[in-house]
Protein backbone atom coordinates (compact mmCIF):
# COMPACT_ATOMS: atom_id res chain seq x y z
CA UNK A 1 0.00 0.00 0.00
CA UNK A 2 1.42 3.46 -1.38
CA UNK A 3 0.90 6.16 1.38
CA UNK A 4 1.08 9.33 1.41
CA UNK A 5 3.98 11.20 3.09
CA UNK A 6 3.44 15.09 2.26
CA UNK A 7 2.19 16.23 5.51
CA UNK A 8 4.99 13.79 7.71
CA UNK A 9 7.68 14.87 5.20
CA UNK A 10 6.90 18.68 6.12
CA UNK A 11 6.66 17.54 9.31
CA UNK A 12 10.27 15.85 9.33
CA UNK A 13 12.07 18.69 8.19
CA UNK A 14 10.72 20.58 11.14
CA UNK A 15 11.57 18.19 13.65
CA UNK A 16 14.81 17.99 12.11
CA UNK A 17 15.63 21.64 12.88
CA UNK A 18 14.12 21.18 16.05
CA UNK A 19 11.46 23.99 14.41
CA UNK A 20 8.24 21.92 15.55
CA UNK A 21 5.74 23.40 18.01
CA UNK A 22 4.10 21.31 20.66
CA UNK A 23 1.10 20.58 18.61
CA UNK A 24 3.03 19.73 15.21
CA UNK A 25 5.23 17.69 17.64
CA UNK A 26 2.36 15.49 18.36
CA UNK A 27 1.16 15.73 14.98
CA UNK A 28 3.93 14.08 13.98
CA UNK A 29 3.79 11.25 16.46
CA UNK A 30 0.35 10.04 15.40
CA UNK A 31 1.38 10.58 11.67
CA UNK A 32 4.22 8.55 12.30
CA UNK A 33 2.58 5.69 14.61
CA UNK A 34 -0.65 5.59 11.98
CA UNK A 35 2.20 4.67 9.39
CA UNK A 36 3.91 1.85 11.95
CA UNK A 37 7.00 0.27 10.23
CA UNK A 38 7.25 2.37 7.74
CA UNK A 39 10.46 2.64 5.53
CA UNK A 40 9.76 5.63 3.69
CA UNK A 41 8.97 7.48 7.00
CA UNK A 42 12.40 6.16 8.35
CA UNK A 43 14.42 7.27 5.17
CA UNK A 44 12.75 10.73 4.95
CA UNK A 45 13.76 11.06 9.00
CA UNK A 46 17.41 10.13 8.13
CA UNK A 47 17.22 12.08 4.98
CA UNK A 48 16.25 15.28 6.97
CA UNK A 49 18.55 14.65 10.28
CA UNK A 50 21.24 14.36 8.41
CA UNK A 51 21.11 17.88 6.99
CA UNK A 52 20.60 19.14 9.78
CA UNK A 53 23.82 17.31 11.36
CA UNK A 54 25.80 19.03 8.15
CA UNK A 55 24.56 22.66 8.87
CA UNK A 56 26.51 22.66 12.54
CA UNK A 57 29.74 22.11 10.77
CA UNK A 58 29.04 25.81 8.92
CA UNK A 59 30.39 27.32 12.10
CA UNK A 60 33.42 27.90 12.88
CA UNK A 61 34.85 25.65 16.07
CA UNK A 62 35.00 26.55 19.21
CA UNK A 63 37.93 24.93 20.73
CA UNK A 64 36.71 23.15 24.18
CA UNK A 65 39.54 22.55 26.79
CA UNK A 66 40.90 18.67 26.80
CA UNK A 67 40.27 18.75 30.70
CA UNK A 68 36.35 18.36 29.62
CA UNK A 69 37.01 15.14 28.21
CA UNK A 70 39.09 13.84 31.51
CA UNK A 71 36.25 15.28 33.40
CA UNK A 72 33.61 12.76 31.30
CA UNK A 73 36.30 10.10 31.61
CA UNK A 74 36.22 10.09 35.29
CA UNK A 75 32.74 10.17 35.45
CA UNK A 76 31.60 6.52 34.65
CA UNK A 77 34.78 5.41 37.17
CA UNK A 78 32.39 6.97 39.90
CA UNK A 79 29.62 5.83 38.88
CA UNK A 80 26.07 7.12 39.27
CA UNK A 81 26.83 10.33 41.11
CA UNK A 82 25.77 13.13 38.82
CA UNK A 83 28.37 15.70 36.52
CA UNK A 84 29.30 18.53 38.89
CA UNK A 85 28.41 21.52 37.24
CA UNK A 86 31.13 23.30 36.00
CA UNK A 87 31.32 25.60 38.72
CA UNK A 88 29.03 26.12 41.90
CA UNK A 89 26.71 28.63 40.36
CA UNK A 90 23.08 27.41 40.27
CA UNK A 91 20.89 28.55 37.42
CA UNK A 92 17.39 27.34 37.84
CA UNK A 93 16.83 29.25 34.25
CA UNK A 94 18.67 26.91 32.30
CA UNK A 95 19.57 23.75 35.43
CA UNK A 96 18.69 21.08 34.58
CA UNK A 97 17.28 19.10 36.80
CA UNK A 98 20.08 18.02 38.46
CA UNK A 99 21.41 21.28 40.64
CA UNK A 100 24.50 19.72 42.32
CA UNK A 101 24.97 22.28 45.33
CA UNK A 102 26.52 21.03 48.58
CA UNK A 103 23.50 18.15 49.18
CA UNK A 104 24.02 18.03 52.50
CA UNK A 105 24.20 21.43 53.30
CA UNK A 106 21.01 21.92 51.78
CA UNK A 107 19.22 19.18 53.26
CA UNK A 108 20.59 20.05 56.68
CA UNK A 109 19.25 24.28 55.22
CA UNK A 110 15.87 22.89 54.57
CA UNK A 111 15.02 20.73 56.85
CA UNK A 112 15.78 23.74 59.32
CA UNK A 113 13.16 25.86 57.41
CA UNK A 114 10.57 22.81 57.73
CA UNK A 115 11.06 22.54 61.64
CA UNK A 116 10.97 26.34 61.42
CA UNK A 117 7.85 26.06 59.62
CA UNK A 118 5.78 23.61 61.36
CA UNK A 119 6.80 24.83 64.79
CA UNK A 120 4.99 27.85 63.39
CA UNK A 121 7.81 29.86 63.53
CA UNK A 122 8.13 30.48 59.84
CA UNK A 123 6.11 33.76 59.45
CA UNK A 124 9.04 35.34 58.12
CA UNK A 125 10.14 32.63 55.23
CA UNK A 126 8.34 33.01 52.12
CA UNK A 127 6.19 29.97 52.64
CA UNK A 128 6.26 27.13 50.08
CA UNK A 129 3.99 24.24 50.02
CA UNK A 130 6.12 21.37 51.60
CA UNK A 131 4.81 17.46 50.82
CA UNK A 132 6.14 14.50 52.71
CA UNK A 133 6.79 11.11 50.55
CA UNK A 134 5.19 7.91 51.78
CA UNK A 135 6.89 4.76 51.40
CA UNK A 136 7.61 1.09 51.09
CA UNK A 137 11.34 1.87 51.53
CA UNK A 138 13.15 3.63 54.50
CA UNK A 139 14.12 7.35 54.90
CA UNK A 140 12.56 10.71 54.48
CA UNK A 141 11.86 12.28 51.20
CA UNK A 142 9.97 15.49 50.99
CA UNK A 143 9.67 18.39 48.39
CA UNK A 144 8.70 22.18 48.35
CA UNK A 145 6.88 24.36 45.70
CA UNK A 146 4.85 27.19 45.47
CA UNK A 147 1.30 25.84 43.62
CA UNK A 148 1.22 27.48 40.20
CA UNK A 149 4.94 28.49 39.71
CA UNK A 150 7.47 26.44 38.24
CA UNK A 151 10.11 25.61 40.12
CA UNK A 152 10.32 22.94 43.21
CA UNK A 153 13.27 21.41 45.80
CA UNK A 154 13.09 18.18 46.40
CA UNK A 155 15.28 16.88 49.46
CA UNK A 156 15.76 13.75 51.41
CA UNK A 157 17.86 11.85 53.63
CA UNK A 158 18.48 8.42 55.13
CA UNK A 159 17.25 6.55 51.42
CA UNK A 160 18.83 3.57 50.76
CA UNK A 161 21.27 2.86 48.26
CA UNK A 162 19.15 2.20 45.08
CA UNK A 163 21.90 -0.34 44.06
CA UNK A 164 24.52 -0.69 41.54
CA UNK A 165 24.55 1.27 38.07
CA UNK A 166 20.89 2.70 39.60
CA UNK A 167 19.63 6.00 40.78
CA UNK A 168 15.97 7.05 41.82
CA UNK A 169 13.25 9.22 39.43
CA UNK A 170 10.92 11.32 39.97
CA UNK A 171 7.46 11.51 38.20
CA UNK A 172 4.15 13.78 37.88
CA UNK A 173 1.73 11.69 37.34
CA UNK A 174 -0.87 13.68 35.58
CA UNK A 175 -4.19 11.93 34.19
CA UNK A 176 -2.71 9.14 34.59
CA UNK A 177 0.39 9.85 32.56
CA UNK A 178 4.37 10.28 34.04
CA UNK A 179 5.59 12.72 32.86
CA UNK A 180 9.73 12.73 33.82
CA UNK A 181 10.82 15.11 37.05
CA UNK A 182 14.64 14.57 38.64
CA UNK A 183 16.96 12.12 38.51
CA UNK A 184 18.38 11.74 42.52
CA UNK A 185 21.41 9.93 42.95
CA UNK A 186 21.86 9.91 46.62
CA UNK A 187 25.16 10.90 48.13
CA UNK A 188 25.45 8.75 51.39
CA UNK A 189 21.39 8.81 51.18
CA UNK A 190 20.88 12.68 51.01
CA UNK A 191 19.41 14.04 48.35
CA UNK A 192 18.88 17.93 47.17
CA UNK A 193 18.09 18.37 43.60
CA UNK A 194 16.18 21.50 41.52
CA UNK A 195 12.82 20.95 39.50
CA UNK A 196 11.98 22.86 37.13
CA UNK A 197 8.65 22.39 36.76
CA UNK A 198 5.37 22.77 38.50
CA UNK A 199 4.38 19.82 40.53
CA UNK A 200 1.41 21.03 41.46
CA UNK A 201 -0.78 19.84 38.59
CA UNK A 202 0.32 16.71 38.68
CA UNK A 203 -2.20 14.24 40.86
CA UNK A 204 0.71 11.97 41.83
CA UNK A 205 4.38 12.27 42.51
CA UNK A 206 5.96 9.27 42.66
CA UNK A 207 9.81 8.00 43.02
CA UNK A 208 10.96 4.70 41.04
CA UNK A 209 14.16 2.99 40.98
CA UNK A 210 15.81 3.27 37.48
CA UNK A 211 19.23 2.82 35.62
CA UNK A 212 21.18 5.65 36.06
CA UNK A 213 20.54 6.95 32.42
CA UNK A 214 17.21 8.03 33.71
CA UNK A 215 14.43 6.65 31.36
CA UNK A 216 11.89 8.40 29.81
CA UNK A 217 9.08 6.60 31.22
CA UNK A 218 9.10 4.29 34.68
CA UNK A 219 10.19 0.87 34.65
CA UNK A 220 9.29 -0.07 37.99
CA UNK A 221 7.08 0.19 40.75
CA UNK A 222 7.22 3.16 43.01
CA UNK A 223 9.31 3.21 46.51
CA UNK A 224 8.09 6.36 47.34
CA UNK A 225 4.79 8.62 46.56
CA UNK A 226 2.72 11.63 47.51
CA UNK A 227 0.25 13.79 46.45
CA UNK A 228 0.75 17.27 45.59
CA UNK A 229 -2.40 18.77 47.16
CA UNK A 230 -1.90 16.80 50.87
CA UNK A 231 0.66 19.77 51.94
CA UNK A 232 1.66 20.48 55.72
CA UNK B 1 41.30 20.12 15.67
CA UNK B 2 39.64 19.39 12.31
CA UNK B 3 35.90 18.14 12.49
CA UNK B 4 36.46 16.37 9.53
CA UNK B 5 35.74 12.65 9.99
CA UNK B 6 38.25 9.80 9.18
CA UNK B 7 41.33 12.48 8.82
CA UNK B 8 42.66 11.98 12.21
CA UNK B 9 46.67 11.83 12.30
CA UNK B 10 46.76 10.28 15.67
CA UNK B 11 44.08 7.44 14.48
CA UNK B 12 45.95 6.34 10.82
CA UNK B 13 48.73 5.91 12.94
CA UNK B 14 46.80 3.52 14.75
CA UNK B 15 44.41 2.20 12.00
CA UNK B 16 45.21 3.22 8.19
CA UNK B 17 42.60 5.17 6.69
CA UNK B 18 41.13 6.47 10.13
CA UNK B 19 38.69 4.70 12.30
CA UNK B 20 34.85 5.35 11.18
CA UNK B 21 32.49 7.22 13.50
CA UNK B 22 30.79 4.08 13.70
CA UNK B 23 33.76 2.10 14.61
CA UNK B 24 34.74 4.27 17.72
CA UNK B 25 31.06 4.06 18.68
CA UNK B 26 31.78 0.50 18.94
CA UNK B 27 34.55 0.33 20.87
CA UNK B 28 33.25 3.13 23.48
CA UNK B 29 30.62 0.87 23.81
CA UNK B 30 33.41 -1.39 25.34
CA UNK B 31 34.18 1.23 27.43
CA UNK B 32 37.27 2.22 25.30
CA UNK B 33 38.40 5.92 26.16
CA UNK B 34 41.01 6.18 23.56
CA UNK B 35 37.63 6.27 21.59
CA UNK B 36 36.12 8.58 23.03
CA UNK B 37 38.42 10.95 22.73
CA UNK B 38 38.82 10.50 19.28
CA UNK B 39 34.93 11.34 19.03
CA UNK B 40 35.43 13.97 21.76
CA UNK B 41 38.34 15.50 19.46
CA UNK B 42 36.37 14.94 16.10
CA UNK B 43 32.92 17.03 16.97
CA UNK B 44 33.11 18.82 20.62
CA UNK B 45 34.70 21.83 18.98
CA UNK B 46 31.70 21.77 16.17
CA UNK B 47 29.27 20.95 19.00
CA UNK B 48 30.62 23.71 21.19
CA UNK B 49 30.17 26.37 18.43
CA UNK B 50 26.91 24.93 17.45
CA UNK B 51 25.78 25.02 21.49
CA UNK B 52 26.90 28.92 22.12
CA UNK B 53 25.44 29.99 18.86
CA UNK B 54 22.30 28.96 20.22
CA UNK B 55 22.75 30.34 23.89
CA UNK B 56 24.99 33.07 23.40
CA UNK B 57 26.84 32.06 26.96
CA UNK B 58 29.69 30.77 27.04
CA UNK B 59 29.41 28.65 30.29
CA UNK B 60 25.78 27.50 28.93
CA UNK B 61 27.24 26.37 25.58
CA UNK B 62 30.28 24.47 27.96
CA UNK B 63 27.58 22.74 29.89
CA UNK B 64 25.22 21.48 27.02
CA UNK B 65 28.92 20.01 25.44
CA UNK B 66 29.90 18.76 28.35
CA UNK B 67 26.33 16.58 28.83
CA UNK B 68 25.66 15.76 25.66
CA UNK B 69 29.46 14.28 25.89
CA UNK B 70 28.52 12.62 28.67
CA UNK B 71 25.39 10.76 27.88
CA UNK B 72 27.56 9.73 25.38
CA UNK B 73 29.83 7.98 27.40
CA UNK B 74 27.53 6.65 29.49
CA UNK B 75 24.86 5.50 26.70
CA UNK B 76 27.25 5.06 23.69
CA UNK B 77 24.24 2.18 23.19
CA UNK B 78 21.80 4.47 22.51
CA UNK B 79 23.56 5.22 19.09
CA UNK B 80 21.47 3.35 16.23
CA UNK B 81 23.41 3.17 12.88
CA UNK B 82 19.61 2.19 11.24
CA UNK B 83 18.88 5.93 12.22
CA UNK B 84 21.57 7.95 10.66
CA UNK B 85 25.38 8.90 11.07
CA UNK B 86 27.04 9.62 14.42
CA UNK B 87 27.50 13.20 13.67
CA UNK B 88 24.01 14.01 12.52
CA UNK B 89 22.80 11.97 16.49
CA UNK B 90 25.72 13.76 18.04
CA UNK B 91 24.93 17.51 16.67
CA UNK B 92 21.17 16.37 16.80
CA UNK B 93 21.57 16.22 20.63
CA UNK B 94 23.33 18.72 21.28
CA UNK B 95 21.39 21.12 18.96
CA UNK B 96 18.25 19.93 20.78
CA UNK B 97 19.97 20.46 24.22
CA UNK B 98 20.57 23.78 23.45
CA UNK B 99 17.33 24.60 21.88
CA UNK B 100 15.98 23.55 24.87
CA UNK B 101 18.10 26.01 26.85
CA UNK B 102 16.98 28.76 24.55
CA UNK B 103 13.19 28.63 24.56
CA UNK B 104 13.43 28.95 28.55
CA UNK B 105 14.86 31.72 28.31
CA UNK B 106 12.94 33.58 25.61
CA UNK B 107 10.29 32.50 27.84
CA UNK B 108 11.83 33.86 30.98
CA UNK B 109 12.40 37.09 28.44
CA UNK B 110 9.53 37.65 27.67
CA UNK B 111 8.38 37.87 30.29
CA UNK B 112 11.02 39.99 32.01
CA UNK B 113 10.38 42.65 28.46
CA UNK B 114 6.72 42.34 29.12
CA UNK B 115 7.03 43.23 32.79
CA UNK B 116 9.21 46.30 31.94
CA UNK B 117 7.68 47.29 28.20
CA UNK B 118 10.85 46.76 26.48
CA UNK B 119 10.49 44.87 23.22
CA UNK B 120 12.77 42.45 21.37
CA UNK B 121 16.28 44.13 20.30
CA UNK B 122 17.88 43.79 17.09
CA UNK B 123 18.40 40.25 15.50
CA UNK B 124 21.66 39.39 14.13
CA UNK B 125 22.44 38.04 10.82
CA UNK B 126 24.61 35.04 11.59
CA UNK B 127 24.52 33.38 8.49
CA UNK B 128 25.70 36.19 6.61
CA UNK B 129 28.77 36.34 8.42
CA UNK B 130 29.06 32.61 8.32
CA UNK B 131 29.52 33.10 4.04
CA UNK B 132 31.88 35.62 4.25
CA UNK B 133 34.61 33.79 5.86
CA UNK B 134 37.01 31.78 3.55
CA UNK B 135 39.65 29.36 2.98
CA UNK B 136 37.58 26.68 5.26
CA UNK B 137 37.84 22.74 5.76
CA UNK B 138 36.03 20.97 3.04
CA UNK B 139 33.20 20.33 5.05
CA UNK B 140 32.20 24.04 6.26
CA UNK B 141 32.73 25.21 2.67
CA UNK B 142 30.36 22.79 1.41
CA UNK B 143 27.71 23.74 4.20
CA UNK B 144 28.40 27.40 3.80
CA UNK B 145 28.00 27.23 0.07
CA UNK B 146 24.92 25.16 0.68
CA UNK B 147 23.59 27.54 2.84
CA UNK B 148 24.34 30.45 0.62
CA UNK B 149 22.42 28.94 -2.47
CA UNK B 150 19.71 29.10 -0.77
CA UNK B 151 16.93 31.54 -2.31
CA UNK B 152 16.61 34.44 0.51
CA UNK B 153 13.68 33.82 2.56
CA UNK B 154 14.48 29.63 2.48
CA UNK B 155 17.45 30.69 4.18
CA UNK B 156 15.78 32.79 6.47
CA UNK B 157 13.70 30.47 8.18
CA UNK B 158 16.78 27.98 8.48
CA UNK B 159 18.63 30.52 9.80
CA UNK B 160 16.09 31.38 12.42
CA UNK B 161 15.30 27.94 13.01
CA UNK B 162 18.04 25.84 13.35
CA UNK B 163 20.75 28.87 14.27
CA UNK B 164 18.43 30.92 16.65
CA UNK B 165 16.65 28.19 17.98
CA UNK B 166 12.93 29.33 16.97
CA UNK B 167 9.94 27.45 16.18
CA UNK B 168 7.87 27.31 13.18
CA UNK B 169 5.41 29.48 15.01
CA UNK B 170 7.51 31.99 16.03
CA UNK B 171 9.03 32.25 13.54
CA UNK B 172 5.56 33.41 11.59
CA UNK B 173 4.75 35.32 14.62
CA UNK B 174 8.18 37.21 13.87
CA UNK B 175 8.17 37.52 10.31
CA UNK B 176 4.36 38.16 9.85
CA UNK B 177 4.46 35.09 7.27
CA UNK B 178 1.57 32.92 7.76
CA UNK B 179 2.45 29.80 9.05
CA UNK B 180 1.77 27.62 6.18
CA UNK B 181 4.39 29.60 4.38
CA UNK B 182 7.13 29.48 6.85
CA UNK B 183 6.19 25.15 6.90
CA UNK B 184 6.43 25.03 3.12
CA UNK B 185 9.68 27.30 3.52
CA UNK B 186 11.30 24.70 5.70
CA UNK B 187 10.79 21.68 3.71
CA UNK B 188 11.96 23.35 0.30
CA UNK B 189 15.07 24.61 2.57
CA UNK B 190 15.68 21.23 4.04
CA UNK B 191 15.26 19.49 0.59
CA UNK B 192 17.81 21.89 -1.52
CA UNK B 193 19.95 21.84 1.23
CA UNK B 194 20.12 17.96 0.69
CA UNK B 195 20.53 18.19 -2.95
CA UNK B 196 23.50 20.58 -2.41
CA UNK B 197 25.18 19.02 -0.10
CA UNK B 198 24.67 15.64 -2.03
CA UNK B 199 26.70 12.70 -1.12
CA UNK B 200 28.20 14.49 2.13
CA UNK B 201 25.01 14.16 3.73
CA UNK B 202 25.34 10.29 3.66
ZN1 LIG C 1 5.42 6.25 6.13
Amino acid sequence: MIRDHALIDELLAAQALDGLDADGAALLERELAAHGDCEECRRLEIEHAEVAGMLALALDPRPVREAMADRILAERRTAAAPIERLDARRDARLGWWQAAFGVAAAVALVFAILLATQDGEGQGVPGPAIVAFEGTAPGDLAMSFTPGESGALVWATGLPDPGPGKVYELWMIEDGDPVRGACLAPESGAVAAFLDADPSSADLLAVTVESEECPDAPTTDPVYTAEPGTTQ
Amino acid sequence: MTIDPGRSATVRSVEPGGARDEDLLRRLVAGDEQAFRELFRRYASAAHALAFRLVRQAQVAEEIVQEAFLSVWRNPDRYDGARGSVRSWLMGTVHHRAVDAVRREQAQRRRAEQASGIGPGVVEDPVDDLLAAIDLPRERKLVRAALGALPEEQRDVIQRMYFEGLSQSQIAERTGLPLGTVKSRTLLAMRRLRANLGEGTR
